[in-house]
């Protein structure tokens, strides 16, 4: 009895690895798309604001101010420094974002430098780019502020705060970065692969064919499951892998852990995948389907703003979003070592979310049959 | 006078000949028959024709001009309705009618069309939502629309019931004026022998051409002929039916249907539907396209759910214990369904152990059956790529493959060639002798002959019930296409 | 005339399907305000709270000031701990995403003049965060400073940097993340849909009937672009009336040239998503690549998100060919600063460039035949 489910489940699950590996056109997009995004996108995206250009009208042309810009152009993250005249020329340059800084220093420059009255060196960003432009002027006037505090050296009550970045010491845009890309290609992988597979069969005809069969519905759930979720857990593994051995990225944490949340967060994204495969007719339902739960999805894991920083109904929607979980952990055991009570924690509610849809998706099966 | 001039004409698709050194000339005005066994080139020949694929070699002219590099004037002149005729399932009948009035650039004037179709009440209906002979007939309506100088029909009738594929011909033959020329391609004999002349294709080669009355005056010794031409059946003991073990059952009704009903909204699809199938019968269930055959068909094997009724299948009720019901049922669709990507060998794998066969006798089961359909040259070909009655070929061989003692086959021939039909009733009959109990569903009505009982549906209920005899006896018909139309014309008048 | 006939007809057919497909509409106008919902009340990218811990190990009660102060910014939950270790796992466990710790010499420094050392933690595995915390602590203690005891011991600093963000006075990150998801909606639109509807037409034999009437490759083509880049320009009408008339964005510039650019843009992204379909002429496959070397990368690398500049060069140039590349720009600099002469044309003419190309590529791969 349970050897013809074994056997059942097998031939199934078979069926799907040929149809959706032997395809080399499938093959490469499922394999090769991914990891040439993580190549892609960990190279070139970075938060960090580099090769600043700046334009600069100096009223005061004094030592101290012409000091002052020659800082700007020793700093690395600056490239060039235009130096106008004519405020219709500071304008332009901006309006036209030939430059992401502006900076505009008075006459009374030096004079307030030696202790005169209070003045001010303003510092304009492109707020077109509202993202980058504070993280650039918040580089300026650091500039700016050191200077001025190293003219007055010697002295007087400061606070000099020491930092200590933990688990990313350098503050490495791509360490983070990369803990992220993991939960996320893995997300749309694993979300193309399941979504699509029923909604294809019942396009082809060929679900007809598995209901008739003896196959009961928790075999055909199983069949579905296991195929994607194997892929999946090999691509994602293999990005770990990457990750590690290419982009050098520290894994401080347990490796064990890792791989058993992994299998859990993928099974979590299968189960909605599947889910949404059950209630779609066509596959162009069904990729419908992954754009309404993906966009959301990744908008709402606490990759483009923290989850605490939500309004208190958007932080309950979080809830039920795999990625959220899949990036906590992600990062956690990763960078920070996350150990195996808070690992619980956070796979609790994946499990069930697993739980939810998988139960959903083989109800949904006998359903539709109408 | 030829419409279509082809000499020497070699068409390859990787390693495979599919037209191989082809020489044939089509007359004008004629109306020219394409015949020719599953995977003959017909289909390839007819693009080859019309420019629709590039030859490799040889010389080709149709209507004077050449199909490759005059494709763009070429397709001005003619009509060509595929396999798989290209409706917009999403479109309504009158859409698609002005969509391609506008491409062939005519008038919208379809009212003559719809009523000679008498397609006019269902001018709103999405073309998705029509039966299978209204789609066919629709698709020749576009295709007509331009009364284009040669018409090119690429199996019009396949699904198409009997009354339908007749309406299809008076369509044509009213719709044509004398100069059209038709190249008709069908499985269909007696419509073959009706027309002008007639080519039958094999291995990529024409085997004969000439006028069907030549071969034989009647469309039965016309159909023997054509078998011999195509290297003749020889009908043997069927290692399908030798190689089936029985399973022990001691029941005497082996499908009953009790009451079926499917309502959807208010209307009737399937009303109150019984019957009782012995262990070892024939049973056919005919009707018109969109009848409500298939909803019954579904219900019975479980994948549409009835309003009201139930089916069993070996005693068991497909409603409440549907994988137990199933184990015991081989089920070929009607589309063919089975996994396009996968190779024949590996679908035959696929539902051998999706239906329980172990490993052991897997292998040795799947040796039989690869033998018994002679799929040894093909078993590592994508099933996609086959020709459409290989296609059929496999899904039966699916169906059979776990010794089922119910089978349920819906259309198990549409679209197949004359050889093979012969072939799948021997084996369908020898089955039946060994205790399997068949319900099939056909529009063939030669083969309705071969059924021990056969139910006759219109509207969605069932119209006449009994033996094909008794049927023809009740009709005051001679043969079983004339009973059905009897029957369902007399149904038709009695509900007026 | 005949041939208008047959590009009419063949768009009349397009509008009907797509009137008939509910996906489409999902697509053009569902997605979009989704996203726009998420954006303008999900997510906030402006003024980042963060949950804090504090340690003081100096006694001197004027250093609780600066504890309290702590307490009472409007950008940091103070959480104070007593106890090294219990902080520690506070940081592991993301419930604080850094701690200050103030050591013990702290006030005596200070009010010897000097200056004073004070420990800032941040949890590195969120960069941003990590930088917020740096910052937040830096300013909330020296503006401590300058109010308490201590504020004439210190020296100098009679300069100080002012930032002005032109464009956007207030860095309200709204006016400018909801222009960019325009953009992201329009790339959608422009991509997937096109992408699965020849596909479609490949996978249904529709193509096949089409292709035996006089139906010119042109006709195709055009049956394509125009029914779609009406609804993506609808579809974009839909998006600014809710960014400007229900969200109150300000919008600078002209509307004439938004939509202008706006259909030069639906163009390039049209071209790509029809040669991804009439490539693959498989649903399952246009999708897969849609989203890959669609959506991610006009998301990720277009400058929306993460500053151009910054990339290697050679992903620099990569953004090139990146249409949304131009539109983010210019639709950016359009919201908030008007109509710039400059950026126009040269975002333009990129624009046209890219799509012209596309065009001649669409019309290359769309096969009459149906085998090469």
């Amino acid at each position: 009895m349970i050897k013809d489910i074994l056997r059942r489940i097998f031939a199934l699950a078979k069926k799907e690895f040929i149809t959706t590996w032997k395809d080399p056109k499938s093959r490469g997009i499922i394999v090769a798309l991914p990891l040439l995004q993580l190549l892609v996108f960990a190279n070139a995206i970075t938060m960090e604001v580099k090769n600043i250009d700046v334009v600069a009208i100096d009223r005061n042309n004094s030592v101290e101010s012409r000091e002052l810009i020659s800082r700007f152009k020793k700093s690395p993250r600056f490239r060039n420094i235009y130096l106008t005249s004519s405020d219709k020329d500071f304008r332009s340059k901006i309006d036209n974002q030939k430059v992401q800084i502006g900076l505009y220093i008075n006459n009374d420059f030096s004079k307030s430098l030696r202790g005169g009255k209070q003045s001010n060196v303003l510092v304009v960003s492109d707020g077109r780019q509202t993202n980058s432009a504070s993280i650039a002027s918040g580089y300026a006037s650091q500039i700016i502020q050191e200077y001025v505090l190293e003219f007055n050296k010697g002295g007087g009550a400061s606070i000099n705060p020491v930092i200590r970045n933990w688990y990313n010491p350098n503050l490495e845009y791509r360490w983070y970065l990369l803990s992220i890309l993991i939960p996320m290609l893995a997300l749309v992988v694993t979300l193309l692969l399941t979504a699509l597979s029923i909604a294809r069969e019942r396009e082809m005809g060929t679900f007809d064919q598995l209901v008739v069969s003896p196959l009961s519905s928790f075999e055909i759930l199983l069949g579905k499951t296991i195929p994607p979720l194997f892929i999946a857990m090999f691509l994602t593994c293999f990005m770990v892998f990457c990750i590690i051995f290419f982009f050098r990225v520290p894994f401080m944490g347990s490796f064990v852990l890792y791989l058993i949340s992994i299998f859990i967060s993928l099974l979590s994204i299968v189960g909605v995948g599947l889910f949404i495969s059950s209630i779609c007719n066509t596959q162009q339902q069904a990729i419908i389907g992954i754009m309404i739960f993906q966009m959301p999805a990744m908008l709402l894991s606490g990759f483009v703003s923290p989850i605490e920083d939500m309004p208190f109904c958007w932080q309950i929607l979080t809830y039920i979003n795999p990625a959220r979980f899949f990036m906590a952990l992600s990062r956690g055991i990763f960078l920070k070592g996350m150990g195996a009570g808070d690992v619980i924690t956070n796979l609790i509610p994946m499990i069930i979310i697993a739980a939810i849809t998988l139960t959903l998706a083989s109800r949904t099966f006998k359903r539709k049959l109408g | 006078m030829y419409t279509v001039e082809i000499k020497n004409l070699i068409k390859k698709f990787g390693t495979v000949t599919a037209i191989n050194n082809l020489s044939l000339n089509i007359e004008s005005g004629k109306i020219t028959g394409l015949i020719g066994a599953d995977g003959a080139g017909k289909t390839t020949l007819i693009r080859l024709i019309i420019g629709l694929l590039p030859k490799d070699s040889g010389s080709m002219c149709t209507l004077g001009l050449n199909p490759d590099t005059q494709k763009n004037e070429l397709n001005a002149k003619i009509g060509y309705m595929p396999q798989k005729f290209g409706l917009y399932e999403d479109l309504t009948v009158i859409e698609n009618l002005r969509l391609y009035a506008d491409l062939k650039n005519v008038p919208q004037e379809f009212d003559k069309l719809l009523e000679i179709t008498s397609l006019a009440p269902f001018k709103e209906r999405l073309a998705g939502a029509l039966s299978g002979g209204m789609k066919q007939k629709l698709g020749l309506c576009c295709t007509l629309l331009d009364s284009p100088e040669f018409l090119i029909l690429d199996e019009p009738s396949v699904g198409v019931d009997p009354i339908s594929r007749h309406d299809l011909m008076q369509m044509v033959k009213n719709l044509i004026t004398g100069k059209t020329t038709v190249l008709w391609s069908t499985a269909y004999l007696d419509e073959a022998h009706s027309f002008d002349t007639t080519v039958v294709m094999d291995k990529g080669k024409i085997i004969y051409e000439g006028k069907p009355h030549d071969l034989a005056p009647d469309s039965a010794e016309f159909e023997n002929k054509v078998i011999d031409l195509m290297g003749g059946y020889k009908k043997e003991e069927s290692m399908i039916a030798k190689n089936y073990t029985p399973g022990n059952f001691d029941i005497e009704y082996a499908v009953e249907a009790c009451s079926l009903e499917k309502k959807y909204g208010s209307f009737y699809a399937v009303k109150n539907n019984s019957f009782k199938i012995k262990k070892g019968e024939i049973f056919g269930l005919l009707g018109p396209n969109g009848a409500g055959k298939s909803t019954s068909f579904k219900m019975m094997c479980g994948l549409a759910r009835p309003t009201s009724g139930t089916a069993k299948i070996m005693g068991t009720d497909i409603t409440k214990n549907p994988e137990k019901a199933r184990s015991n049922l081989g089920y070929m669709a009607q589309k063919f369904s089975l996994y396009g990507n996968l190779t024949v060998r590996q679908n035959l794998e696929f539902f051998a152990s999706v239906y329980g066969i172990g490993l052991f006798d897997r292998k040795k089961r799947m040796e039989e059956i690869i033998d018994v359909f002679n799929f040894k040259d093909i078993q590592n070909q994508k099933s996609e790529e086959l020709p459409l009655g290989f296609k059929q070929r496999l899904s039966m061989a699916c169906a059979l493959i776990h010794n089922p003692p119910v089978l349920f086959l819906d259309e198990p021939t549409s679209g197949v060639d004359v050889i093979v039909r012969r072939d799948f009733w021997n084996h369908i009959t020898s089955l039946a002798k060994k205790g399997v109990t068949i319900l099939v569903t056909t529009h063939f009505m030669d083969e309705a002959e071969y059924c021990d009982r056969i139910s006759l549906f219109y509207h969605g209920e069932t119209i006449a019930l009994g033996t094909p005899f008794e049927l023809k006896k009740n009709a005051g018909a001679k043969t079983m296409e004339e009973a059905f139309v009897t029957l369902i014309k007399e149904s038709e008048n009695e509900k007026q | 005339m005949k041939n208008n006939r047959i590009v009419f007809a063949l768009i009349k057919k397009e509008f009907l399907q797509i009137l008939r497909d509910p996906s489409s509409i999902i697509i053009a106008f569902l997605l979009p305000l989704i996203s726009i919902v998420i954006y303008m009340y999900g997510i906030n990218l402006d003024s980042v709270k963060v949950v804090m811990g504090i340690k003081n190990d100096d006694a001197n009660p004027e250093v609780q000031t600066l504890v309290k102060s702590f307490g009472h910014s409007k950008y940091v939950n103070s959480i104070v701990y007593d106890n090294m270790t219990e902080m520690t796992d506070a940081i592991v466990r993301s419930k604080i995403k850094g701690a200050v710790v103030i050591p013990n010499d702290f006030s005596t420094k200070l009010s010897r003049g000097q200056s004073a050392d004070m420990l800032v933690i941040t949890d590195g595995s969120e960069v941003n965060t990590a930088n917020y915390v740096q910052s937040y602590a830096t300013q909330i203690a020296n503006n401590w400073l300058q109010t308490s005891r201590y504020k004439y011991l210190v020296k100098g600093a009679a300069v100080t940097p002012e930032i002005r963000t032109w464009y956007n006075q207030g860095s309200n990150s709204h006016y400018f993340i909801l222009p960019g998801s325009i953009a992201i909606s329009m790339t959608l639109i422009g991509m997937l849909l096109t992408a699965l509807v020849i596909a479609r037409e490949w996978e249904r034999g529709t193509m096949e009937a089409l292709l035996s009437t006089q139906v010119k490759k042109i006709d195709i083509v055009l049956g394509k672009y125009i029914p779609y880049f009406v609804l993506g320009m609808v579809s974009m009408a839909f998006n600014v009336f809710l960014c400007v008339g229900i969200f109150r964005i300000p919008f600078r510039g002209s509307f004439l040239v938004l939509f202008a650019v706006s259909g030069l843009f639906l163009f390039t992204c049209l071209g790509i998503g029809l040669i991804i379909s009439s490539k693959l002429k498989n649903q399952f496959l246009a999708s897969q690549v849609t989203l890959g070397v669609g959506l991610l990368p006009s998301m990720l690398l277009s400058g929306l998100m993460f500053p151009i500049n910054s990339m290697p060069v050679i992903f620099q140039w990569l953004t090139y060919i990146l249409p949304p590349k131009y539109f983010i720009t210019f639709i950016e600099s359009e919201f908030m600063a008007g109509t710039i002469f400059e950026i126009v044309i040269i975002n333009s003419i990129f624009l046209t460039v890219l799509g012209l190309l596309l065009f001649a590529v669409v019309y290359n791969s769309t096969d009459m035949r149906l085998e090469k």
